[in-house]
């Protein structure tokens, strides 16, 4: 029996849970386990194109820490999620809407489409949500 | 049956999860991987995924200050 697929939204852009949502969007993914990861609010500007680490994560302590010490970069682990599993990624088009970007703005190769909630709470009902 | 080298010492989880899976996908079925890690959770991730998922967890050791993890490609 397959697993039931795995929904998370990320809305912090702390690095911290920018960071386990790629640890487990990507782990899930790999682990034969649908999942789609919708991004939203503050969360959509970590996404931006052409920050390097430093610019793009910003969090408490253990961000330093995760940096200082060479962890994964969580976009990368996103795309290890897309290119070794089954990973889909939204980003909210009112988040987008917002800041006034499109998906042309984000990071290459991570995004799927731009997205509403209610299509995305809808698919959600088929597994488990994850939100951070 | 031919033998893979992973050398995943220094990288934290998931890396050395992630760097066998894309080495599994270079590799024909038989074959085997040995993935070096140093994250200790990755001693009993890297097995569990691979009982998930249906290859084989071959002989595990410890090192020197590192685990050697063997897995073989079942399908």
């Amino acid at each position: 029996m397959s697993a039931s697929p795995l929904f998370i939204v990320l809305a912090s852009p702390e690095h911290e849970k920018v960071q386990l949502a790629g640890m487990i969007a990507s782990v899930a993914a790999v682990s034969e386990r649908p999942t789609q990861l919708f991004v939203s609010m503050a969360a959509v500007a970590i996404f931006q194109k052409g920050l390097s680490a430093g610019e793009r994560y910003k969090g408490g302590a253990f961000s330093g820490l995760m940096l200082e010490k060479g962890a994964p970069d969580a976009m990368e682990l996103f795309a290890q999620g897309k290119m070794l599993g089954e990973l889909s990624i939204v980003a909210c088009s009112m988040a987008l809407d917002i800041q006034g970007w499109t998906l042309d703005d984000l990071v290459e190769d991570l995004f799927d489409e731009a997205g509403g909630l209610t299509k995305f709470l809808s698919d959600a009902e088929a597994g488990e949500l994850i939100v951070l | 049956m031919s033998t893979t080298t992973i050398d995943a010492r220094g990288a934290y989880c998931p890396g050395p999860l992630l760097e066998l899976i894309a080495g599994l996908k270079l590799i024909e079925i038989g074959d085997e991987i040995e993935v070096l890690s140093s994250d200790q959770g990755s001693i009993k991730d890297i097995p569990e995924w691979v009982a998930k998922v249906g290859h084989e967890i071959g002989e595990s050791a410890e090192l020197d200050g590192y685990w050697s993890i063997r897995i073989i490609k079942a399908k």
